[in-house]
């Protein structure tokens, strides 16, 4: 049984003049026990509306969300007790300790006294705890917010943008903190995140949303191995490159001055970049660089949105 | 119930809201002593007990009220902890019931302070100002009676700005709610049908016959009402 599962999870919200704004659309994903799954898309994309079903904050219009097998809708309290969550907001109260918000939190857990020393250990924040909330750095609290959702050690933490407002060293040590914490502790973490890098550093597995639909879910690293590496080339003429290798059959396009040559699916990066090459100094063109683009999380991103923006156009045609 | 309840008065420690529970009775043990001293002769100890009472109703327990329940309100309205509390594996009536019941406990040690402060501040004035000794027993009991039946007939008011404060992120709703109710209670005091005017029905039940009896009813029985369906309301509602 995966940690978190979803089916069809759908959300409309209505505006004041009771328009219709399709949130998140018949999202269908699944996060594996044990993973790290990165929850990816841009600002706006729909990853705190998801997050937010899946903590049970807002129902779902259609489709449902499962936590460990419990469903949301059906049995909120039954779910929440297997989550830890992160949410956009901390909430916490400015004129409260640390170490006082997060009692507040242990107590509705009914957890024992014990467990706010080893979060704050664990976050790094025992010598902060006795200072007022309202004293912290957005840094700190955001540490406090991780160690209130790690409260109890619940099998599944819900972390919506964890690193926001990080300095690099914080950033750093939270992507190390996260990327151990199944190994240490056996949970599950949904991450989302609208930074490639962090989530190409942090997880095991991604799952990307684009304008409310989920459009690429999996393992990283096969997703990776799976990816058909583009050819970019820079050269001194790039309109007259582009011509010249797509008039020999190659799908060439221009990514500002780059030239991007998509190889087709029986065809090898590096045959085509070798293919190009010719063609272009052949055409007197000079070329500076030539090359199959690195295996990267940014390129299949780039790849899965632009297909679906370009899928959504066709429809809508 | 008893947990959540628990975590409501810890969140009090320190907070605006409990500052403004002490200082709003202090206004009138203040307004008391001044208010004495300005005698020169005694007069009875029910007087002064009971002019306290009628200034807390009339004005003073509206906008309390007002003010406290728009900061109770904020305090997770401010920092978006609404959200945390109604993701965790508690039932949320209980989170805005133990916010009622918070806010109630309140305005009954505003009550209490109230009284104690301006027996306190006529025994000052009575020990500055020997000729203004008031006369008769203080009979505390008793004024605490009428007390608990203006806090009682105050409940529907209660209710209507224990819901604006909570139910909106702002708190420009509750406070204009506030103000205004309290604005027509003051500008309308001899109005027939004040009684049934929530903001007004505190002062009434200090009245006598029908509209004493109206004003405790009406504000004691739907103010349980409105007060159980805010609650439903609240924890029911997405928090977006």
């Amino acid at each position: 049984m995966a940690a978190i599962e979803t089916q069809g999870l759908t959300r409309v919200f209505r505006g004041r003049r009771g328009e219709r704004r399709l949130a998140v659309d018949a999202v269908s994903m699944t996060v594996p026990r044990g993973a790290v799954y990165g929850f990816l898309g841009r600002n706006g994309a729909g990853k705190t509306t998801t997050l937010r079903m899946l903590t049970g904050l807002i129902r779902p219009t259609q489709g449902t969300a499962g936590i460990d097998g419990v469903d949301v809708a059906a049995d909120r309290i039954g779910a929440a007790r297997r989550v830890g969550a992160l949410l956009e907001a901390h909430g916490f109260y400015g004129h409260l300790t640390g170490r006082e918000n997060l009692d507040l939190t242990r107590r509705l857990l009914a957890l024992p006294p014990t467990e706010i020393d080893r979060v704050l250990e664990a976050v790094d924040m025992v010598e902060h705890a006795g200072r007022r909330v309202s004293d912290y750095s957005l840094g700190m609290r955001q540490r406090l917010g991780l160690g209130r959702a790690m409260l109890g050690a619940p099998p599944i933490l819900i972390l919506d943008e964890p690193t926001n407002g990080l300095d690099p060293g914080g950033i750093a040590h939270m992507r190390r903190f996260l990327k151990t914490l199944p190994d240490r502790t056996g949970a599950t973490v949904l991450l989302s995140s609208h930074l490639l890098g962090e989530i190409e550093q942090t997880a095991t597995h991604i799952g990307v949303i684009h304008d409310g639909r989920l459009v690429l879910e999996g393992e990283l690293a096969r997703l990776k191995a799976e990816q058909t590496p583009r050819v970019l080339a820079r050269t001194d003429d790039p309109a007259r490159a582009a011509a010249a290798v797509s008039a020999h059959g190659l799908a060439a396009t221009l990514d500002g001055d780059r030239l991007v040559i998509q190889p087709g699916a029986d065809q090898g990066a590096d045959a085509v970049s070798a293919a190009a090459n010719a063609i272009l100094v052949a055409a007197g063109i000079a070329v500076f660089a030539i090359g199959a683009e690195a295996r990267s999380l940014e390129g299949l991103y780039r790849r899965v949105t632009a297909r679906d923006a370009a899928m959504t156009q066709e429809e809508a045609a | 119930m008893w947990t959540v309840l628990n975590i409501e008065i810890r969140k009090l420690n320190r907070s605006l809201a409990l500052l403004l529970a002490v200082t709003a009775p202090c206004l009138i043990g203040i307004f008391g002593f001044f208010n004495i001293t300005r005698f020169d002769q005694a007069g009875p100890w029910e007087q002064w007990l009971l002019t306290s009472v009628g200034v807390w109703a009339f004005f003073m327990l509206p906008m309390s009220v007002t003010a406290l329940t728009a900061l109770v309100g904020q305090m997770e309205h401010s920092p978006r902890s609404w959200d945390h509390l109604r993701a965790l594996p508690v039932p949320r009536w209980r989170l805005y019931a133990a916010k009622a019941v918070c806010v109630l406990g309140l305005v009954v040690l505003m009550s209490a302070l109230n009284l104690a402060l301006t027996y306190g501040a006529v025994q000052l004035a009575a020990h500055v100002k020997p000729a203004i000794r008031p006369t008769g027993d203080p009979e505390l009991l008793k004024t605490a009676w009428v007390l608990a039946k203006v806090l009682a007939a105050a409940l529907l008011m209660i209710a209507i700005q224990f819901w604006a404060a909570l139910r909106f992120a702002s708190f420009v709703p509750a406070l204009a709610l506030g103000i205004g109710g309290t604005f027509f209670a003051v500008v309308a005091t001899g109005a027939k049908q004040g009684v049934f005017f929530p903001w007004q029905m505190a002062v009434n039940v200090m009245g006598e016959g029908w509209r004493h009896d109206t004003a405790l009813m009406l504000g004691a029985g739907l103010g349980v009402v409105a007060l159980t369906a805010a609650i439903a309301h609240l924890a029911w509602r997405e928090a977006r």
